[in-house]
């Protein structure tokens, strides 16, 4: 009776639950396939796509893809290829990355930047350390912030801004080495310039905060 | 646990780990992302939604001279980095950006990324007074715009 009562009353669908059903049926169907219009996208196998071509060689003619990937492949085929050739790029930048953690590198940069903190920003030299890591990663960044600040080594107003600096662009280096390395081949300039660009924007922020903070907010903090 | 590594490890294990930790954020997410950025210009594409979006977008991202379609790359760069980085990709391999556009848009897809999912991660953990998250998310889109504009001049 019990276990009646479990398989026909605790199942309570939400009213999309049905149309999300009908249109995987429809999707996943076929029917759609040489379908003429919009409504080809309601196809797995169009969405899908292609792998690209590879280019043919006949006797002294012919030309070839310059990779694997081939040329006018489209979708999630695509996609998967596309996402191959990424592979090296990204695990070389992290573990250049990790050498120069290893080599004191990461170190260097906390000394250097610890002084220049207060004039750049308004924040102590002491965060240099939170600031490196916010670098490499969002969480770590984060979370020593909110140690610092619990342990009264910063003010309201100083864990504001770091964390305006933190919020914009967080994990940049992180981020950029892994996720944007996929764009770094189309660049038309040095792979360092938008990386400097967007450490300069990420400072200028932080500075918006700070002049809010300062002439705006009448607030508590 | 810095100076654990250290004694332990040497500089090749420290290379290696690194390009480990390279490869699980390839397969578990880049992969992933661009394989949904991909599957979502493709949708695009069938619907014939690409020239809707590219012309009602067109005087906004013009003043980076960017094409209309380039706002899509801004929108999924808000939701998520990798999802904007992938987009951009997508629409650069199907020739619908160029070399250039890429690079303008590098930068405003940094600053503005993640900027959703980050509220909790940064904001939420560090303990940022609720009422500074709309000024937060502002001088984010300050930031993307400005770098944006200045990339204009530099790629």
């Amino acid at each position: 009776m019990n276990d009646n009562k479990l398989y026909q009353l605790d199942v309570h669908v939400r009213w999309y639950g049905y149309i999300a059903l009908i249109v995987a049926i429809l999707f996943f169907s076929g029917i759609f396939q040489s379908a003429e219009g919009p409504i080809r996208a309601l196809d797995f196998t169009n969405v899908l796509g292609g792998f690209g071509k590879l280019g043919s060689l006949t006797e002294g003619a012919g030309t070839l893809a310059n990779d694997f990937r081939g040329t006018g492949g489209s979708g999630g085929k695509d996609a998967w290829l596309f996402a191959l050739t990424i592979f090296p790029a990204v695990m070389l930048a992290l573990g250049v990355v990790k050498v120069v953690e290893y080599l004191d590198g990461l170190k260097a940069a906390q000394k250097l930047l610890t002084p220049i903190l207060m004039p750049l920003m308004g924040i102590p030299g002491l965060c240099g350390l939170t600031l490196i890591a916010s670098l490499q990663s969002a969480d770590a960044g984060a979370s020593m912030l909110n140690e610092l600040s619990n342990s009264s080594l910063i003010n309201d107003r100083q864990k504001t801004i770091f964390a305006c600096f933190q919020y914009s662009a967080g994990a940049t280096l992180t981020n950029y080495l892994s996720s944007c390395a996929v764009l770094f081949p189309f660049f038309s300039i040095t792979i360092i310039t938008p990386l400097v660009v967007v450490f300069a924007f990420k400072i200028f922020g932080a500075n918006l905060m700070r002049l809010y903070l300062t002439k705006v907010y009448k607030g508590e903090l | 646990m810095e100076k654990e590594a250290k004694t332990n490890g040497t500089i090749i294990d420290a290379f290696v780990e690194g390009a480990r930790n390279g490869y699980k954020l390839s397969a578990n997410s880049m992969v992933p992302n661009v394989l949904f950025a991909f599957a979502m210009i493709q949708i695009l594409n069938l619907t014939g939604l690409t020239d809707i979006l590219g012309r009602v977008f067109e005087p906004v991202m013009g003043i980076f001279s960017l094409p209309g379609i380039a706002a899509t790359v801004l929108i999924a760069a808000f939701l998520s980095i990798g999802g904007g980085v992938g987009v951009a990709a997508s629409l650069y391999a199907s020739g619908m950006l160029t070399n250039q556009n890429i690079t303008i848009l590098v930068p405003g897809i940094l600053l503005l990324g993640a900027s959703l999912q980050y509220m909790g991660r940064i904001l939420g953990t560090s303990n940022v007074k609720n009422n500074f998250y709309p000024i937060l998310i502002a001088i984010n889109i300050i930031n993307a715009t400005l770098a944006m504009l200045l990339m204009r001049f530099i790629a």
